[in-house]
């Protein structure tokens, strides 16, 4: 459904994002582990265009775009097949979380406003948020923020929904409350690619579990191979620094 | 020994003094509406660093701040008719350039003086708003004039405000040097009241009163408009 090829992307002298291919099938949940400054995060902003790739193409469903020229047009039908989580939240700060859920729809699809509503009220019940829709962030907690963000993101019911580090800036104990959303739409059969650092969702919920490291894709896989038998240097090392020692001693 | 004030001639004067508020706040009103839109424009591009366009407003700014209004006033006086008379020719337009009534050329140098003062509040309320705003907003699908409209500049209003309401009330209180220019606005139609019976001093108190009550009612409108635009902004934040 969607398929990468050979993006490039480099910040004044440096260059994050060496070549990197990606095919994603509808349905896939897709996570990528990597090191810090190994271009998880770019390569995801660059699929939506908030950054510009400096080569690659990309192919979306009948779409096939060059992601270094692309046209205003072109960049917006793609920003209306994807959705994106943002680490930082990111909701309209002067909007309700009802408002910040259906802004996109009202304003960026012209969908009429008692629809809007509807669809997202229901968005906010899915992630368990029924009670807030007339609360504006600055009332919300981090994790009650970020449910408010995916609700945004499912409500467009856009073709993938991308995941920047969604529970990075959350306290431990809010953390489980959206990893337990995430995986509720996982089930559903959203077609999700997230850059994460919680194994558990990568073991529990992926089919797909890809490491990165200095701009390239290292290895890629299932969860259960990359975890209990990865094939490369790279990946053993990052899996042992960021896993409980005694993990890797199960047989 | 009496205080020596007129009073009758206090209140005849205040009244006077109150005449002069409507060209006042026209000229105020104006000069907004050309600097508020063009304020926050040219501060966005020294934001974004636009080639060219960015460095002149750069430049711009620092003349208007570094210059006292009267002497910007006098210079905008004396070199826009030099300017404008080859125009008059070229197109046999029948005015006499020194007949043009005063007002326009305070339209000119407050709308230029206003927009400087702007450019620079804008500029430091619109990099309060996170960047990450703007890019939700594109990644649900605004364009670029949604995003800012419905997003971006509700959010820079309320920071930009008090300051705005600053840079509103000694607008108000500069156009008083319209008096050097002849304008017959709030300063100069009590001191020409004042000229007849030499009741300066009463005539100086009602011009203080009128401006003080003027720069006030503002002020309150500005705090109430305020109080709305904060709304969604945490208790105490």
């Amino acid at each position: 459904m969607l398929e990468i090829k050979n993006i490039h992307k480099s910040f004044g002298k440096n260059e994050i994002l060496k070549g990197v291919d990606l095919k994603i099938e509808k349905g896939d949940v897709v996570v990528i582990l990597g090191p810090s400054g190994s271009g998880k995060t770019t390569l995801l902003r660059c699929i939506n265009f908030l950054e510009r790739a400096d080569e690659g193409q990309a192919i979306f469903g009948n779409m096939d775009v060059n992601l270094k020229s692309a046209s205003r047009k072109q960049i917006h039908q793609i920003r209306q097949k994807t959705a994106f989580v943002f680490q930082n939240y990111n909701l309209f700060n002067n909007k309700t979380a009802l408002e910040n859920v259906t802004e996109g729809l009202i304003i960026g699809r012209k969908v009429p406003k008692a629809e809007a509503n509807k669809i997202g009220k229901l968005a906010l019940e899915k992630v368990g948020l029924s009670d807030k829709i007339n609360s504006y962030p600055s009332q919300l907690s981090g994790g009650q923020q970020q449910r408010v963000g995916i609700a945004r993101a499912i409500a467009l019911n856009p073709d993938i929904i991308l995941f920047d580090e969604p529970t990075s800036a959350l306290d431990p104990e809010l953390v489980g409350e959206v990893l337990t959303v995430m995986k509720s739409i996982a089930k559903e059969g959203t077609t999700m690619l997230v850059v994460t650092h919680e194994m558990s969702f990568a073991k529990d919920v992926a089919n797909k579990v890809i490491f990165m490291d200095g701009g390239v894709i290292v290895e890629e896989d299932a969860p259960e191979e990359i975890f209990s038998r990865p094939k490369e240097e790279r990946t053993q090392q990052f899996l042992k620094r960021v896993i409980p020692e005694d993990y890797i001693y199960n047989i | 020994m009496s205080v020596g004030l007129d009073y009758q001639f206090l209140v005849k004067t205040f009244f006077i003094a109150l005449s002069g508020v409507p060209t006042a706040l026209i000229i105020t009103i104006v000069s907004l509406l050309i600097a508020l839109p063009l304020g926050f424009l040219l501060a966005l591009s020294r934001i974004n660093q636009i080639p060219v366009i960015s460095q002149l407003a750069r430049v711009y700014v620092s003349f208007v701040r570094g210059t006292p209004v009267i002497v910007q006033i006098f210079i905008i006086f004396t070199s826009v008719p030099l300017l404008l008379k080859p125009v008059f020719e070229e197109y046999h337009v029948q005015t006499n350039i020194y007949d043009i009534n005063p007002i326009w050329y305070a339209f000119i140098v407050f709308s230029l003086n206003t927009t400087a003062i702007l450019i620079e509040v804008f500029r430091s309320a619109i990099s309060t708003v996170s960047k990450g705003q703007l890019e939700a907003a594109y990644s649900v699908g605004l364009n670029n004039v949604q995003a800012f409209r419905r997003i971006i500049i509700p959010q820079t209003l309320v920071v930009a405000l008090p300051n705005i309401c600053t840079a509103t009330v000694n607008l108000i209180k500069a156009t008083s040097l319209g008096y050097a220019l002849s304008l017959r606005e709030i300063t100069l139609r009590a001191q020409v009241a004042a000229n007849v019976g030499y009741n300066y001093i009463e005539a100086y108190i009602d011009i203080f009163i009128v401006y003080l009550l003027l720069c006030s009612l503002v002020e309150y409108l500005f705090k109430l408009y305020e109080k709305r635009l904060r709304k969604y902004k945490a208790v105490g934040a």
